[in-house]
């Protein structure tokens, strides 16, 4: 009779590597450990000798990296290749090829789809509520602590059931149907309508140059105190509101996308830009 | 702060780092995103009002802080547990646009804290894979989680939350020193405004390059950014509008693409 793993062995294996899959992360073997660790239960089920189970161990402790995520599909589908093994229909050579092979495209629909899309729209939707009303912004971080987290857990257990099911073939079929590019794409419309949404409500950039002076009515014969002849930012905002914030944000976009600046060291000239701003402002009087 | 709350908050800066002991999901991704760390320090200290005031902005500017291929940008639980602690101990007395700056200087030094010790617990990992390939030669497989779990948060606890204690213990000492509503001079105040402001300017840019696949997507930037400025909406209709546009969206190609293949 062939083997076949429990459906209490299969939870155990997924609660393993939903908590501590990034437990013991580094750069030689990447989640190897945690790899290891969660497939444990499922090796120690399905090989009876001591012998088995160690060269089943050996095979996973090696490199392995993935969006933990979406990615327990990676562990899905080793369980089945490794029951399949225990049963010999499939080799341990087979097994070790197919992680590895797992690794790229796994790591980037989770990375582009649910890191970098999800998330960031989650959270603004989640801002949009916390900014609504001062008195109820505690409501933002609520919803996404209970939707995020049950949300993933969800569709993590259903995308290792399916690798578990259906194995390599299953994968392929998500990917090929088109529902996810469709998907993708509406995910990239909504999430660019709340980033331009946040843009327009949150940067805030004004350029401190007025002139201000005395003037001499001649009609009245007095003279007027602190009249604004020139307002940098007023001129701007009646041509387009908010011109300033938007050059700024899509500056910051051109040189983080094509130019490859890191982070820090936009933060770095956000920072000398703002003291150079704030200098200004101060010698043309526009802040006292 | 008082010691329990330095703490707790200590405590947290550990969980919402990358690979706690709860997960990527409930830690990384959920405890450590600026939205819900300011919450928590809000909480923690009592004043929920101030610390979600500096929370959003924060979340705005650290958008982009996600891992993608595991490249670590900074380490965002250091950033903002500290940031918003910072920022609610410091800016008693002071403006909106000041605290929301303070906290952007104190995320800045929490974030340059927490990228040293994550660099630091990912070399101190290496050696595990020794221990887990020496219980992995015996087939030990009820041990495997002594190199993964046990070793691994180990180092993973001392790199977070020692750190934290002390960072949080020298600003706390700090603050004691007088009331820097008044020592702080005006000019340092207005450039920390400015700072703050401009820095959302980086999570939304950032957040772009995932976003802006096609050329004409720029577009559809621009329409969320006018339904602010031209239309006077507050961001939550422009995400309900959202909503229902990018449903429509997916409801007509889905059904093009059905007609499609019937006509094929």
């Amino acid at each position: 009779m062939g083997k076949k793993i429990s459906e209490k062995t299969l939870r155990k294996s997924f609660w393993n590597w939903f908590f501590w899959h990034g437990c013991s992360q580094q750069a030689e073997t990447m989640l190897g450990m945690s790899f290891a660790q969660a497939m444990s239960p499922v090796i120690d089920e399905l090989y009876d000798s001591k012998a088995d189970k160690a060269a089943a161990l050996k095979r996973h402790i090696t490199l392995f990296n993935t969006e933990q995520q979406v990615g327990s599909i990676c562990n899905g589908i080793v369980c089945g290749l490794e029951e399949a093994n225990a049963n010999g229909k499939c080799t341990p050579e087979l097994i070790s090829s197919v992680k590895v092979a797992l690794i790229g495209p796994t790591s980037a629909i989770g990375d582009s789809l649910w890191v970098a899309t999800i998330i960031p729209i989650l959270l603004t939707i989640c801002l949009s509520i916390s900014q609504a009303s001062p008195a109820v912004s505690w409501l933002g971080p609520i919803v996404y602590l209970i939707v995020y987290p049950i949300g993933t857990c969800i569709l993590s257990w259903n995308l290792f059931k399916l690798g578990y099911r259906s194995g390599i073939e299953g994968m392929q079929g998500l990917m090929s149907t088109g529902k996810l590019d469709t998907l993708t794409d509406t995910m990239t419309i909504l999430g660019l309508i709340v980033v331009g949404a946040l843009t327009a409500s949150f940067v805030t950039a004004v350029i401190p140059f007025k002139i201000v002076k005395d003037i001499y009515d001649a009609t009245q014969g007095k003279t007027l105190t602190g009249q604004t002849i020139f307002d940098a930012n007023n001129m701007v905002n009646t041509i387009f509101p908010k011109m300033i914030p938007l050059l700024l944000t899509l500056g910051v976009y051109y040189l983080y996308s094509k130019k490859k600046w890191s982070p820090l060291r936009l933060m770095g000239l956000i920072l000398v830009v703002a003291c150079v701003f704030t200098a200004v402002g101060y010698l043309t009087g526009y802040y006292k | 702060m008082g010691t329990h709350q330095i703490i707790l908050i200590a405590l947290f800066v550990y969980l919402g780092s990358i690979g706690s002991i709860v997960g990527n999901t409930i830690g990384w991704y959920t405890l450590g995103r600026p939205l819900i760390a300011s919450f928590v320090v809000g909480v923690i200290l009592g004043d929920v009002q101030t610390a979600m005031m500096v929370g959003i902005p924060l979340q705005i500017m650290y958008m982009g802080n996600v891992t993608p291929g595991g490249a670590v940008a900074w380490d965002l639980s250091y950033a903002t547990y500290i940031g918003t602690a910072g920022a609610i101990v410091f800016g008693k007395g002071m403006g909106a646009t000041e605290i929301i700056g303070l906290a952007v200087v104190f995320a800045g030094i929490g974030g340059l804290v927490g990228q040293i010790m994550w660099n630091v617990s990912y070399a101190l990992n290496l050696p595990l894979n020794r221990v887990a390939s020496r219980y992995a030669e015996a087939g030990a497989t009820k041990k495997m989680f002594i190199p993964n779990v046990v070793l691994g948060q180990l180092i993973g606890f001392v790199c977070r939350f020692v750190p934290a204690i002390i960072v949080l213990t020298s600003i706390t000492a700090a603050s004691a020193q007088g009331d820097f509503a008044k020592i702080i001079p005006a000019w340092i105040t207005t450039a920390l405004g400015i700072f703050g402001g401009m820095m959302a300017s980086l999570g939304m840019g950032i957040i772009l390059s995932f976003l802006l696949k096609k050329k004409y997507h720029i577009v559809i930037f621009l329409v969320g950014f006018i339904f602010i400025t031209y239309f006077n909406l507050s961001t939550m209709a422009a995400a309900v509008i959202a909503v229902i546009i990018a449903i429509l969206y997916y409801v007509i190609v889905n059904s093009a693409t059905i007609t499609k293949k019937g006509v094929a």
